[in-house]
């Protein structure tokens, strides 16, 4: 009986990162009692994956667990067992039954939305006056935006523009926000600070500091550009 | 949304920023104006060390369950947010509530190793707090340690306010309250240090004066300056462990903690007087709690932690009376539920070979043995009553169940230890071999057994028979480690054996500490200020500077640990009631010169003192 569950990381959980966070929620949901159910062996587990992982210093409204359970428990009531054991910065959203075909949510991503704003309210993006226009023309429909994207195994080019299903900017308060989404999961996955960095450097801003950008996830999505699907919007609550 | 203490440009830029931002599921939330004393529990190491120690756990749980009182936690920061609260004049802040402690009422730090020492003075320093209790006033926090090296709190008796010596569950509501008292009449530091001296294990080290002899330099006298502050300070002693308050959640830290688990505490004190070990004589009498109690406590905190291991703590495990009934209570119980159950060092023998069995995977786990001495006559000098043929006869039965990887625990440098009793380390360690080609026919091997030998330096400690012992210069750790690994070399399976031993200059400083006295405070305070903190982490052991501070303050090393001291010489810790007596300590040394064992508290009453506690092994026997 799979069971995907939909939950928020805000606030100061930013701090923690993927591994520490995997372990809470494998405490968590021992202690909300779910009949979990644990892998065979010497050493079980518990049989729980989660979508993409999210860096340290970014929220998100929109991560993903799978778990495996023994028996069906009713869904509202799961719901708030685990979120008697969550933490402030971490809310439990979703909780529905994955049918029998459906795929892994770590397998299953392909796009990621999010919003990203500046830290700072003084910083240099906020004094470009054009920046709409220069928006326009950096995601232009018939161009490229060739960067070249530091690997494991060194440097290699890449076309950003085919994985950026969008690009929206608009300015709130006389910050520029980004509404973005993204390719993402295991082949291209593509950092909303990579993109950023790719657009200050078209509009000539010097010195890019990815630690001066607020990066929101939204939501993740699965299926292919022209009908994306949520993570959250497959399978049911009974 | 909960505010932090550390601005974002500094979380992201040091390692592991989640040890710095509280939030742990269980960790208690109050509103800071509802109560009447707002407490900092300090553990001077990295946060995954000190979340790992029950202590803290308890005295926490404890603290918070009092409405009048805010418990909240803080622990060192690590070196690259050191920096950079220093460079921004950042106050050291507690996890809880985020908020500076220099506006808490007490800082409290408990003190489980000598190497901590500087960390002390670094939680201070960050604090905004003066180093010195001298320089305090009124409206400063009131600096209180506790914890095992508080049996000898001399070497920092310059920077705290008060010593709590003992276990923390008896005296601190008494501290509290008098505390609230005093603040409710407009607060005078004095008064009430003076007020707290009279409070059962409290001592307030500003309130004696030592005098030296000009021979020697030993103590002449150590004596209360006023009348009405007790010459003696009786360390507390919990007598009964089932009523004695113990958490029923635990805190869950984000960051893996060193203990990623349950503990159990099953016993306090241990019955074995192994004559090096503090633990074994300063924790006396033995003190079981009820397996009905332990069965509760077990089933509660798994449920509230959501741990997926559960371990029991205690000094010596297999002697307590009830193991049985236990284990195979957390093996039916919980063992089905994914829970592991993980065993301290026990006794090896036919029942914890077979629980072990049951819980562990025989192939990757081995079998620990400390036999803490090679020759069985250096195992009776330090009173350890173990055998060679409970070694050979262990291990045998570990080769039949599976097992074939082994660890041994040795210490180097004890007292009469020969050359002799060096070599017979590795001689042993090849007799274990021996057996189990002897045991596992060819078929069945997989490749070699791994028999692993590691040792460390012996620190005499107060409170031991050994504490008069002398110590070896550095040089002479290492020739003794030498002698170990030539000797293993010489070995028919040396190739079935690996040795690893530790580095000696911090052993010296270590020992230096262990049996210090209140002169050696100005040269902790200048070796801080020359940069030396986290001591006991290699990476930053200085000892350079620790020499150079020593040479400073005219601090002999030589004074401190080489030298044999007297049998009625008046030591640092004379002033401290442990309940074990000084007669039975000498006993004891004596009983080492002569290789003679003295039997277990549970087989005979050696009339050590503590007995007048009224509690425990002593209580039970009679």
């Amino acid at each position: 009986m799979r069971v995907r569950v939909k939950f928020a990381k805000t606030g100061i959980m930013r701090y923690v990162g993927h591994l520490d966070l995997m372990r809470f929620f494998q405490k968590a949901v021992k202690r909300s009692e779910l009949p979990i159910r644990y892998s065979e062996g010497f050493n079980p587990h518990q049989i729980m994956s989660f979508a993409s992982p999210l860096g340290v210093g970014l929220t998100s409204e929109g991560e993903y667990m799978d778990i495996d359970l023994k028996e069906k428990v009713d869904a509202a009531s799961a719901l708030k067992a685990l979120n008697d054991n969550m933490v402030e910065g971490l809310e439990i959203t979703g909780f529905k039954y994955l049918p029998d075909d459906a795929e892994k949510c770590m397998s299953a991503v392909t796009a990621a939305s999010y919003v990203v704003t500046y830290k700072d309210s003084k910083d240099d993006a906020c004094y470009i006056d054009n920046i709409i226009d220069l928006k326009e023309r950096f995601f232009d429909e018939s161009g490229s935006i060739n960067i070249v994207k530091k690997t494991k195994k060194g440097e290699r080019e890449l076309d950003l523009k085919p994985l950026i299903y969008r690009f929206n900017l608009i300015i709130k308060e006389g910050v520029p926000e980004y509404d973005l989404l993204l390719s993402s999961g295991s082949t291209d996955n593509i950092k909303p600070e990579l993109v950023i960095k790719a657009f200050h450097e078209f509009i000539g801003l010097p010195e890019f500091d990815e630690l001066s950008l607020d990066i929101r996830r939204i939501d993740m999505f699965t299926g292919e550009p022209d009908s994306f699907v949520s993570l959250g919007d497959i399978g049911d609550e009974h | 949304m909960k505010k932090l203490a550390l601005p974002d440009d500094i979380l992201m830029q040091i390692d592991k920023p989640a040890r710095y931002i509280g939030n742990e599921f269980n960790s208690v939330k109050k509103n800071p104006a509802d109560v009447d004393i707002r407490f900092a529990m300090c553990f001077p190491d990295v946060y995954e060390v000190g979340m790992s120690h029950l202590g803290i756990a308890i005295l926490y749980d404890m603290l918070n369950k009092r409405e009048d009182t805010y418990c909240e936690r803080v622990y060192s920061p690590w070196p690259d947010l050191h920096n950079l609260m220093k460079e921004r004049n950042i106050p050291l802040f507690a996890l809880e509530s985020q908020d500076a402690i220099k506006d808490f009422d007490f800082i409290g730090m408990t003190l489980q190793y000598e190497m901590c020492y500087t960390n002390i003075l670094q939680i201070l320093d960050l604090a905004g707090v003066a180093l010195e209790s001298k320089d305090r006033e009124n409206d400063d926090p009131v600096v209180i340690v506790g914890g095992p090296c508080a049996t000898n709190p001399e070497p920092i008796a310059d920077f705290v306010d008060l010593v709590y010596v003992g276990e923390g569950e008896t005296s601190y509501p008494l501290l509290l309250d008098l505390y609230k008292e005093h603040k409710a009449k407009g607060f005078d530091r004095q008064a009430f240090l003076r007020d707290a001296a009279k409070i059962p294990g409290i001592y307030v080290p500003a309130f004696y004066e030592v005098t030296y002899k000009e021979s020697d330099g030993t103590i002449e006298s150590f004596k209360p300056i006023y009348d009405d502050v007790p010459a003696v300070i009786d360390r507390q002693v919990v007598k009964d462990m089932d009523s004695s308050s113990y958490p029923t959640k635990m805190l869950i830290p984000f960051v893996r903690a060193i203990q990623d688990r349950v503990v159990l505490e099953i016993q306090r004190g241990c019955i074995r007087g192994c004559r090096f070990c503090q633990a074994g004589m300063i924790y006396r009498p033995n003190r079981e709690k009820s397996v009905d109690v332990l069965k509760e406590q077990a089933r509660e905190l798994l449920a509230s932690t959501g741990h997926e291991e559960i371990s029991l703590s205690s000094l010596s495990s297999s002697d307590y009376h009830a193991l049985g009934e236990l284990m195979d209570f957390l093996i039916d119980d919980c063992l089905s539920e994914g829970v592991n159950v993980s065993l301290p060092s026990l006794r090896i023998d036919a029942f914890s070979l077979d629980v072990m069995s049951k819980v562990q995977d025989v192939r990757k786990s081995s079998i620990t043995f400390a036999p803490e001495a090679g020759s069985q006559r250096m195992r009776n000098v330090i009173n350890k009553g173990l055998t060679v043929e409970d070694i050979i006869g262990g291990a045998t039965l570990a080769f039949k169940g599976g097992w074939n990887k082994v660890k041994f625990y040795f210490m180097l440098g004890l007292p009469t230890e020969t050359d002799e009793d060096m070599k017979a380390i590795p001689q042993l360690a090849n007799e274990v071999a021996a057996a189990y080609y002897d045991t596992v026919p060819k078929e069945q091997r997989q490749g070699r057994c791994q028999i692993t030998i590691s040792t460390s330096f012996f620190v005499p400690k107060p409170f031991t028979p050994f504490q008069w012992a002398p110590m070896y210069e550095a040089g002479e750790y290492l020739r003794r480690a030498k002698v170990v690994n030539d000797e293993m070399k010489a070995q028919l399976n040396q190739k079935s054996l690996k040795y690893n031993w530790h580095h000696s200059d911090v052993t010296v400083l270590e020992g230096v500490f262990a049996r210090g006295d209140r002169r050696l405070c100005p040269a902790i305070l200048d070796a801080y200020k020359s940069g030396c903190f986290f001591d006991a982490w290699g990476e930053y052991f200085d000892f350079d500077k620790w020499l150079a501070a020593f040479e400073k303050n005219n601090i002999s090393i030589d004074y401190y640990a080489y030298r044999q001291r007297d049998l009625d010489e008046i030591l640092p810790w004379d002033f401290i009631n442990c309940h074990v007596t000084k007669d039975f300590l000498k006993r004891e040394w004596n009983n080492a010169m002569n290789a003679k064992v003295t039997p277990n508290c549970k087989m005979n009453c050696n009339g050590c003192g503590a007995g007048i506690i009224g509690s425990g092994v002593c209580h039970n026997a009679r």
